[in-house]
């Protein structure tokens, strides 16, 4: 940092661009906070947790050991931080370099903590248009931050992305990216920071935009380039009958992954709009979205530098159950030879592909009630005997409307070999109805349906933590909820498996048997992400507490208490250490 | 410059009105627009059977709907300001008759007590 910092005093043209081109090399490498030497993004080592997936593999691990299965009985709470104003609950991943905890509150608050003991060392609350707020469904999310070149990068609900200076929090540059006036969407997922990139993809689903991701300059706040998920290429806007796509949907809510071996970003994408399709099995040819509908409900390869579309699959062609590809994590695997990518399906299947070209190598299923197709092909990842649901009524649509996986991510072990990942079990009747989004300014969703969640049949709703071949989906062992834990997962290297679950209870698994080993109740329930980190040479855990969310708002209807009388205005960053 | 200013201010004047026009107005209009109940079927399972279950048959996300004993004048101010961190404002999105037919729509559920 102090080598880069010193560098901007230098003028000359010549020594500038010799300069940024040094530093280009060392972006992928270091978090650039302070002046300790860089800790990877591109595969765990050291005690920093600097980008929303862990690292680039996205593997949601820690190689600390320090904490274990044979002390863990000893965690204790170190600190609690309460950032105020936790509307909706804490649905956050921190961030951790150098000693310091970056993280972000509702209404995209940044705070910068010492990560040893909490203290404030500063905060940042920008100004926000409180009528966009107040007229956005998913309003005051802010599900993380990226961080590098010195910086911290956060999105808006009101469609801009903002840089802060890491050590003072003074802002460095505000670019509008979103028409949010408009379409009334902005950003609530985690940016994802590559070489010299901030890349950021807007909401989209069943809200009738194009949704776009950005490619954003991190030193000036440029923005370089646009893509957008729904005819993002002249081949692509085949697949949308007339004019549909305009209001497409799509968009890429969540980070994606980054494969610094072939400087490909991977990110998944959001379902289209409208969210259920009333022409039924004549989707090809009739109805709102006639046709593929690409590049909703895919993961798409996209070149960092000037964001072309390198190759994509489409795991759900023509989605018409909101069962998209925006949710989970690309997680990273080198595999008898192969490089490959694993990612999570909404609908409850789990996709593995060759990192090169997006290939098929495997579908394995995770969620136990799926109705919504017969089967994925597990070679070459067609739908097999898919249901689809013209105007009128239909009963036990599985899974509902929150998915087999909900967006939070699950974890891998490479000490174990082991995929952690949680599944929900759960249906939904429906009566599919044609509607006509409202436009200039968007009315937010556009559905097409109204729906009641419901029990799977023969059985109750729950969710279950596993741990899996992450290529073949053998299962080694499983653990059951009755309700489904929303939060992200966590594993580590003392063979730990953490498992945040709704009812506010943090439970700590072995990683190789899943047996508990420890818990501790947080007192409400959680949503958000866990990580693991050292500071002052003790490691740490640190996990985010809150309930309020579009699937955690269901549970009160659903299973009744704890969740009728759970706040959904409170939530606090609570971080564990060995007493 | 006296021309200038003229266009200046009626620049401004009709900012005011845009802007006015975009935020959510609590009150509603003087004149009751038409309400039509299958206009706001239409409108409720575009934007609002997300939370409102069942088509606001039965409480999900957000409360059931029907048989609410909340006045006419609070479920349209609830729509046009929402409630925060629970459900959006759309006073900017709907118009006068949108927000009568979504009412109109309400009321027309029959409150079978599930």
């Amino acid at each position: 940092m102090t080598r880069r910092r010193g560098a901007l005093y230098v003028t000359g043209l010549a020594t500038v661009m010799l300069v940024a081109s040094a530093c280009s090399m060392l972006k992928s490498e270091s978090a650039g906070g302070g002046g300790t030497a860089a800790t990877s993004m591109t595969a765990p080592g050291g005690g920093d947790w600097t980008t929303y997936h862990g690292t680039y593999q996205s593997w949601h691990y820690s190689p600390l050991t320090e904490i274990n299965t044979d002390n863990v009985k000893r965690l204790k709470v170190a600190w609690v931080h309460h950032p105020g104003r936790s509307t909706r609950g804490l649905q956050s991943t921190p961030l951790v370099a150098d000693g310091v905890l970056y993280y972000t509150g509702s209404y995209s608050r940044v705070w910068a903590l010492d990560a040893a003991t909490g203290k404030p060392i500063w905060s940042y609350f920008p100004k926000l248009n409180d009528d966009l707020v107040a007229a956005q469904t998913h309003s005051p999310y802010t599900r993380g931050i990226a961080i590098g070149m010195g910086k911290v990068y956060v999105g808006t609900v009101d469609g801009r992305l903002i840089a802060l200076d890491m050590k003072t929090g003074q802002p460095a540059w505000d670019t509008k990216l979103v028409n949010s006036e408009k379409l009334t969407v902005g950003f609530t997922g985690a940016p994802l920071f590559v070489k010299d990139k901030v890349i950021i993809g807007s909401q989209g689903g069943e809200w009738p935009g194009r949704g776009p991701i950005f490619g954003v300059d991190a030193a000036s706040g440029r923005k370089v380039w646009e893509f957008f998920t729904v005819a993002g290429t002249e081949e692509s806007k085949k697949t949308w009958g007339g004019e549909s796509w305009k209001t497409g949907g799509g968009g890429g809510w969540m980070a994606g992954g980054y494969d610094p071996e072939t400087n490909t970003v991977w990110w998944g994408t959001g379902n289209p709009a409208p969210l259920y399709d009333w022409a039924g099995s004549d989707w090809k040819t009739a109805g709102p979205r006639p046709g593929d509908n690409l590049f909703t409900t895919s993961v798409i390869a996209l070149d960092p530098d000037n964001g072309r579309l390198k190759f994509y699959h489409q795991e759900l062609p023509h989605d018409a159950w909101d069962f998209d590809s925006a949710v989970g994590e690309f997680v990273m695997l080198d595999r008898d030879g192969k490089k490959l990518v694993v990612h999570p399906n909404k609908g409850g299947h789990v996709f593995v592909y060759d990192r090169k070209d997006a290939s098929i190598v495997n579908v394995w299923q995770l969620a136990q009630n799926i109705n919504f197709v017969k089967g994925i092909d597990p070679k070459t990842g067609a739908l097999i005997g898919r249901r689809d649901l013209p105007l009128g009524k239909h009963t036990n649509l599985c899974p509902a409307i929150a998915g087999g996986m909900s967006w939070n991510s699950g974890a891998y072990s490479p000490k174990t070999g082991l995929y952690y990942k949680i599944g929900q079990e759960w249906c939904m009747d429906l009566e599919v109805i044609k509607t006509t989004p409202v436009l200039e300014p968007q009315a937010q969703l556009d559905i097409g349906a109204n729906f009641t969640l419901r029990n799977p049949e023969g059985g109750k709703a729950h969710g279950h933590l596993s741990g899996r071949d992450p290529v073949t989906g053998t299962k080694k062992w499983e653990v059951t909820f009755p309700e489904p834990p929303l939060a992200s997962l966590l594993a580590t290297g003392g063979n730990l498996v953490f498992v945040p679950d709704p009812r506010g209870v943090l439970h700590a698994y072995n990683a190789e048997t899943g047996q508990e080993l420890w818990s501790h109740n947080n007192g409400i329930g959680h949503n958000g992400g866990i990580i693991s980190y050292s500071a002052k040479g003790k490691q740490y855990i640190a996990v985010a507490t809150g309930w309020g969310s579009l699937v955690g708002d269901e549970f009160g209807a659903l299973f009744g208490e704890p969740y009728k009388s759970m706040p959904k205005d409170a939530g606090a960053l609570v971080v564990f250490t060995l007493e | 410059m006296r021309r200038i200013l003229i266009v200046s201010t009626a620049a401004t004047l009709i900012a005011a009105v845009v802007s006015a026009q975009q935020r959510p107005q609590p009150q509603s209009a003087a004149v009751p627009a038409p309400a039509d109940a299958a206009e706001g079927a239409r409108l409720f399972a575009t934007t609002c059977g997300f939370c409102h279950q069942d088509g606001g048959r039965v409480a999900g996300r957000g409360p059931k709907l029907a048989g609410t004993d909340r006045p006419d004048e609070y479920l349209l101010n609830r729509i046009r300001l929402g409630k925060d961190g629970a459900m959006p404002a759309y006073g900017r999105a709907f118009n006068e008759a949108q927000l009568r037919s979504l009412l109109a729509y309400i009321r027309s559920l029959k409150d079978d007590a599930r």
